[in-house]
């Protein structure tokens, strides 16, 4: 039609039309805000649900033990044996810490010294060798480590220490180090890098070998993330099964030695729980177990994040 | 007329009964409709699988879901009502060492299983008695020179409690012996598989296993007071070790659960497919 009678009207005819569009605009996008806010309510919420649910479900059928046998039967007492009505799962318990910590024993030294050697000593070439084939240990399924344990490590064990059949804690704790050693010098590996250039630089500048660098500024200032690494190493190995089960011999009783064959709380709920029936004295207490690497698992977790919160305040 | 008309719905109603019966037992063989859940037991697990194959072959509209666990598992979950079969290694609607019977649960046989008694390639007995298999799951007998072998310590390995499989053996090879609990050489292992695997990689180790899992050149089996663990002796009964598989139902069975178990047990599953699989018919030990 006919041309506008100034510029001006035209700038603001499009300048109207450019908001017009800008605020479907932004309408649009603040329906998919707000859609995608309930969507991730949602998922927190069901996940909550959920979790809050496997905790009820099995906390309440591990409390039905104590309405049939004694708290002290179930923590103090060494005899296990189901058949006979006998639920004592100390055994398992001290097998379950004394495997924790040989494991830690094992794994500590090595993966915190990968870590140093990855971040602080290697040249580029073998860090970037290292790292990608540490991440990839972690991805292998824990059978396989489990069936390798059985294959490979027990006919060794067996030869060098002339056993008959080398099932045992240090069986165990080999194939559980081995495990967790990716773990633990990942996370350390981090936690060292992140220590600041500026203090190696002042350490240097005061004439400290390289040693003395490492083992008296690195490792201390990085010394909360390397606990935590550890922790996190630790939940690992308290919650592992089926590596476990398939080198540890399976007998219920206190290890004595370190090629006993024995059971941890693990191995023993899944070696046991699809034999016992629902309702029986025996099924609660399997419950009773899980819901006592439960709650390991939860303290651990929470002194990692205690830790952490450390850290930020320092 | 009155009558005339009365004849002619008569005939009707009849005829339409007739017919109507008879398309009601047509529909019946071509449409047994259904869904059957199996559980337990997982010695019988290939037998049920190749059963479920055959007979969804057979009634489109059936559908068949299979799981094994363990033995006991099966008339448990039978019990639960979350299984309409429990797949199991005996027979649970009676009592057995360590389990009770299972009430109002029916057992129908299924298959023969036999079990042998395995031990390392390394081991030189070849032949083991009721008493030294007793002595040595008992913890009497440790040393393999007791038995007529070299002198080295007996590892024994046996399964879980609750295991099908080590239920019957104790029952027919260690005559309801005792298996010991609380020794060095002594291990539990969770399945016929890794029982296998143990023994294949234990110098001196003895077990027991589904004689359908004897191959390789690892294990081997040993005869049991002088017979050997072949189905031929199962069948001609001079050996001992072996036990009737059962489908254990909720009351008698019925609809297309009542079919399947039927099928299952049929001639022709049971001289076919089920020899296939290394088990034994049912009718050979019944005659």
């Amino acid at each position: 039609m006919g041309a506008p009678v100034h510029g001006l009207t035209a700038k603001t005819q499009t300048s109207l039309e450019e908001v017009k569009r800008n605020t479907k605009r932004h309408r649009r996008h603040l329906l998919g805000n707000s859609i995608s806010r309930y969507y991730f309510l949602f998922s927190i919420l069901a996940l909550c649900l959920v979790l809050g649910l496997v905790i009820v479900f099995i906390g309440k059928t591990a409390l039905l033990l104590f309405t049939r046998i004694s708290p002290q039967d179930f923590f103090f007492s060494f005899n296990w044996t189901p058949e006979e009505d006998a639920f004592g799962a100390a055994a398992f318990i001290v097998n379950t810490l004394s495997l924790t910590a040989l494991t830690l024993v094992i794994a500590v030294p090595i993966s915190v010294g990968m870590a140093v050697l990855c971040a602080e000593i290697a040249p580029n070439w073998l860090k970037s060798f290292i790292r990608p084939v540490l991440d990839l240990l972690v991805g292998i399924p824990s059978i396989v480590y489990g069936y390798l344990g059985l294959t490979v490590l027990l006919p060794f064990l067996r030869r060098v220490s002339g056993e008959g059949l080398g099932d045992g804690l240090l069986a165990a704790a080999l194939v559980l180090a081995l495990m967790v050693l990716p773990t633990i010098c990942r996370i350390s590996d981090d936690a060292i890098v992140a220590v600041p250039r500026k203090y190696r630089d002042a350490a240097y500048a005061l004439g400290s070998t390289r040693l003395q660098v490492i083992m008296r500024v690195v490792l201390p200032a990085a010394s909360r993330g390397i606990i935590s690494a550890v922790i996190l190493g630790m939940t690992r190995a308290v919650g592992e099964t089926m590596a476990v089960v398939m080198v540890i011999g399976n007998t219920p009783q206190l290890a004595k030695s370190l090629f006993a064959p024995t059971s941890v709380l693990t191995s023993n709920i899944v070696m046991q729980i699809s034999n016992v029936e629902f309702d029986s004295t025996w099924n609660y207490s399997l419950h009773m177990m899980a819901f006592l690497l439960l709650l390991i698992s939860f303290v651990l977790i929470l002194i990692i994040r205690l830790l952490g919160r450390k850290r930020r305040d320092a | 007329m009155k009558m005339f008309k009365k004849f002619t719905v008569t005939a009707l109603t009849a005829v339409i009964a007739v017919t109507a019966s008879f398309a009601g037992v047509a529909a019946a063989a071509d449409s047994l409709k259904g869904k059957i859940t199996v559980n337990g037991s997982t010695a019988l697990l290939p037998l049920t699988l190749q059963a479920a194959k055959e007979f969804q072959k057979l009634h489109p509209k059936v559908k068949i879901a299979a799981s094994g666990k363990g033995s006991v598992t099966g008339p448990q979950a039978v019990k639960k009502g979350i299984a309409d079969i429990g797949a199991c290694d005996w027979d649970a609607s009676i009592d057995v060492p360590g389990f009770k019977a299972f009430d109002g649960q029916v057992a129908n046989k299924v298959a023969v299983i036999p079990f042998a008694t395995i031990v390392n390639k390394n081991v030189g007995v070849d032949n083991l008695t009721t008493e030294q298999l007793k002595g040595i799951y008992a913890g009497k007998i440790t040393n393999w020179k007791e038995v007529g072998g070299s002198d080295a310590n007996i590892v024994v390995i046996t399964r879980a409690f609750g295991s099908g499989t080590r239920v019957n053996y104790q029952a027919k090879a260690l005559g309801g012996g005792d298996i010991v609990k609380k020794e060095k050489n002594y291990k539990e292992t969770g399945s016929s598989g890794d029982m296998k695997t143990a023994i294949g990689t234990t110098p001196n180790a003895i077990g027991y296993i589904d004689l359908v899992y004897v191959t390789g050149n690892d294990i081997k089996a040993v005869k049991f007071n002088g017979v050997e663990a072949t189905t031929d002796n199962v069948i001609n009964g001079s050996y001992k070790i072996w036990a009737y598989g059962y489908y254990m139902t909720k009351g008698q069975p019925t609809g297309a659960t009542k079919e399947f178990i039927e099928y299952v047990q049929s001639k022709k599953f049971q001289q076919g497919s089920l020899k296939k699989l290394k088990f034994i018919p049912i009718s050979a030990m019944q005659s």
